[in-house]
């Protein structure tokens, strides 16, 4: 394309696309910010919501995912108190700490990360293929041409469902997490289940932290999936990109969330956490 | 929407979970048929070499900077689980051992197998999708070439070949972020965490996760081929496959996980 | 001319081929013999079965009742493995060109030429920039599908089911959608190929213009069956009144057509 000398051309060329894509990277993530904004904006807006699709998405986005985050946090309990076990047994032998230790863990942690992480999977999925479909077959701009914002109609009632459901979402993995890994101590290490089940250790600063964590996944994931459901161009590739696209925004944003918040709690709670 | 009893409400709810049951035996059934195609098309092993190049090149470019992200998080999530305990107790030695056992075991292969199913599993299933959709899979065979030969032995292979890969690279670089956090965040030394990282663990910790992410690999290949190539109906069809095929790749991993577990491969 | 093709016997036989598709019968007692180096087309409203129809030659469809026979083989009883020697020797062209996305042009018709024809990839790319000129595509050789028209994908398509020479092509619409010139193009790509090749062609369409000038003889397809058979001259003659409101392009007739 360029008549320069070849190496000079060539790194013209990369320091260009680098900028570009750097240019992208910052513009995506102002129209994320945007976008975030117009939502919790369209929460008083009742106008452009259609009646009872809050309830519908509660059901798409919460009933629909019980049995999978159930199946997948029960065998993850199993799991990893199997391992935790497995290396006290060869330590000390002595696994009266590993349920205390475990559900505090569960509660701060594990419950709302490990759902969150299945919810950006499904739920991300979901809606960015849902919103990806209407934004290629030109169903958004028809939403447009009728006056009513996209972020009302389609992003407001899924952001709302989200946040209420990945919350109980959170309970009921929890809790599943933690029977199961009861379960396995008992019947693989002879754990005795009273000395298992011992909340003793869970004070309110675990239960606020999880909470936290839950509230915040629940509201990243229906952004970050619309957000890359909207951008979706072209035809079936586009849907499948975005879809892409929604799974790894996603996982990651929860990912770095679960980070974010763990830091915090432990600068402010130190020890005691 | 004619309301029905509590009784029709019960043998509603019976329906559609039978509905449900029958349909992950009908996948769940297509992937193992899909999967004995693969084997038998290995057994010469032969494969179009320039699709497995390809394909490895384009997972391996599209996944290596966000699963090294990944385990950069995941092993300083894993210290700063184990902080409190570390600092109440002062045991600074053991910060190493808690995290690390954690990342090599299970959480590296765990959210590597995850992000790698998110980034490429999805994206196979999306090109698969859409070559289905517009009939280029019936246009191999119509030039009597074998689709499973030429194109799911390849990819089945490259994703086999690159999880583990990044699995390896991903443990190497999720402890480098335990240790990270250590020194930021407990005033950890780095040859500290790194004598507690060598003293208690062993190859086989390492090895667990490899095996692992091998079983992991074939796992999302499978998954994401198989909901590939039976798309039906467009560009919606394309996102409901890739979200089926994240879905069910997240349950066969966590599966998988529990019985290499407990068989304590 | 034509008669001593025909004594050749056929090299395509569909004897009362039915197929339904979730219970919904589309063909119900199809019969067709088409002769060697026939230019054979199939005609008939939208969702009548004509691409169905020739579907069944590559065994991407299977026969739920009757019988089809290749050059005196049956092969509607083969399984997916038999069916690759029969594909090796009759080619089919998609209606949506159904070229590879993530190769160029070139690649494309390189890679049956590869895998087909047992060529090493530098002979194969060669191969295929001479079919690519066949067809008048030399300087879109290196181009990817997604960057040209409908009617250079459909061209190039025809060049990689050609570069292995088949005997029979089976051609699924392929004028539909395309500009007349683009078309016409084609229609004599088409009789060039049973011409100077002495190929086969089954050609699917619905467009009038190719019909009338390229097409040997004629099938139309109606309600499940071959409704009226023969040359474009013995159908413009034709007494059934079907025949006529479907060549003549009127709303009104005798035809029932489904959906409306």
């Amino acid at each position: 394309m360029s008549d320069r000398p070849g190496i000079l051309a060539s790194l013209t060329d990369r320091i260009t696309r680098v900028g570009e894509g750097a240019i992208g990277t910052v513009r995506a993530a102002f129209d994320l910010v945007v976008l975030f904004l117009g939502t919790l904006g369209g929460l008083f807006r009742r106008a452009g919501r259609p009646r009872g699709a809050v309830v519908e998405q509660m059901h798409i986005i919460g009933n629909r995912s019980v049995v999978f985050v159930a199946v997948t946090l029960g065998f993850l309990g199993m799991v990893m108190v199997y391992q935790t076990c497995l290396q006290f047994n060869k330590v000390t032998g002595d696994f009266s700490q590993v349920g205390v230790q475990f559900i505090r863990l569960i509660v701060s942690d594990f419950a709302p990360t490990l759902t969150g992480m299945m919810l950006a999977t499904r739920v991300g999925a979901g809606i960015a293929a849902e919103i990806g479909s209407m934004k290629v077959t030109e169903q958004i701009d028809a939403l447009r041409m009728s006056g009513v914002l996209p972020v009302d109609y389609l992003i407001v009632p899924r952001f709302m469902a989200s946040v209420v459901m990945t919350v109980a979402l959170t309970v009921l993995g929890g809790a599943i997490m933690w029977l199961a890994g009861g379960l396995t101590a008992q019947y693989s290490f002879g754990v005795n289940p009273n000395i298992f089940y011992d909340l003793s250790l869970v004070t309110g600063v675990h239960v606020g932290l999880g909470l936290v964590k839950s509230l915040s996944y629940g509201m990243a994931i229906p952004v970050v999936a619309g957000f890359c459901g909207l951008r979706a161009k072209g035809s079936s590739e586009g849907v499948g990109w975005a879809t892409t696209a929604a799974v790894i925004g996603a996982s990651f944003s929860v990912i770095v969330l679960d980070f974010i918040w763990s830091i915090l709690g432990f600068m402010i709670f130190g020890g005691s956490l | 929407m004619s309301r029905r009893g509590e009784g029709g409400r019960i043998a509603g709810l019976f329906e559609g979970a039978g509905a449900a049951a029958i349909n992950v035996a009908r996948e769940a059934g297509g992937m193992v048929m899909l999967l004995g195609s693969v084997l038998r098309a290995l057994v010469p092993p032969s494969m179009d070499g320039r699709e497995l190049v390809r394909n490895l090149h384009k997972m391996g470019n599209r996944s290596v900077p966000i699963v090294a992200l990944t385990a950069f998080f995941a092993g300083a999530l894993m210290t700063i689980q184990s902080a409190p305990f570390v600092q109440r107790l002062g045991a600074t030695s053991l910060a190493g051992w808690a995290a690390g056992y954690a990342v090599l075991r299970e959480i590296g292969p765990i959210l590597i197998a995850l992000m790698f199913s998110g980034r490429v599993g999805a994206n196979n299933t999306a090109e698969l999708g859409t070559m289905t959709v517009t009939e280029q899979l019936d246009g191999l065979r119509a030039l009597a070439i074998d689709p499973v030969r030429y194109l799911i032995v390849p990819r089945v292979v490259a994703m086999i070949v690159m999880l583990v890969a990044l699995t390896a690279i991903g443990d190497l670089v999720a402890l480098l972020g335990g240790a990270a956090l250590g020194k930021a965040a407990l005033g950890i030394e780095w040859t500290t965490m790194y004598h507690s990282f060598a003293d208690n663990l062993g190859p086989q910790d390492f090895l667990q996760g490899i095996w692992k992410s091998l079983a992991f690999g074939g796992a999302i290949a499978i998954t994401s081929c198989h909901f590939g190539t039976t798309v039906r109906g467009g560009a919606v069809g394309v996102g409901r496959a890739v979200n089926a095929q994240v879905v069910a790749s997240a349950v066969s991993i966590m599966l998988l996980d529990f019985f290499l577990t407990y068989m304590n491969i | 001319m034509k008669d001593a093709k025909a004594s050749a016997g056929p090299v395509i036989e569909f004897r009362s081929v039915a197929k339904a598709f979730g219970g919904k019968p589309v063909l119900k007692d199809l019969s067709l013999a088409v002769g060697r180096g026939e230019v054979m087309f199939i005609i008939g409203t939208s969702g009548v079965g004509k691409s169905v129809t020739i579907k069944h030659l590559i065994g991407l469809l299977r026969v739920d009742a009757g019988e089809i026979w290749f050059d005196g083989q049956r092969i509607d009883q083969l399984d997916e493995r038999g069916f690759y020697p029969v594909r090796r020797r009759v080619g089919m062209v998609f209606q949506n060109a159904t070229l590879f996305d993530s190769m160029t042009l070139t690649e494309n018709v390189a890679l049956p030429l590869r895998k087909l024809g047992g060529l090493r990839m530098k002979a194969a790319l060669e191969q295929a920039r001479v079919r690519l000129g066949e067809v008048h595509l030399t300087e879109f050789a290196d181009r990817y599908p997604a960057e040209l028209s409908d009617g250079m994908r459909k061209r190039a398509a025809i060049a990689r089911t050609l570069a292995t020479d088949p005997e029979v092509v089976l051609f699924d619409e392929p004028t539909t959608g395309l500009d007349p010139v683009s078309a016409r193009r084609i229609d004599r790509l088409i009789r060039e190929l049973a011409d100077h090749r002495g190929a086969t062609a089954i050609v699917v369409s619905h467009d009038l213009t190719s019909i009338f000038t390229i097409a040997d003889r004629i099938a139309f397809v109606y309600q499940g069956g071959i409704r009226a058979l023969g040359t474009p001259a013995e159908l413009q003659a034709s007494p059934d009144e079907v025949v006529q409101q479907f060549i003549r392009g009127k709303s009104s007739g005798p035809m029932e057509t489904p959906g409306f």
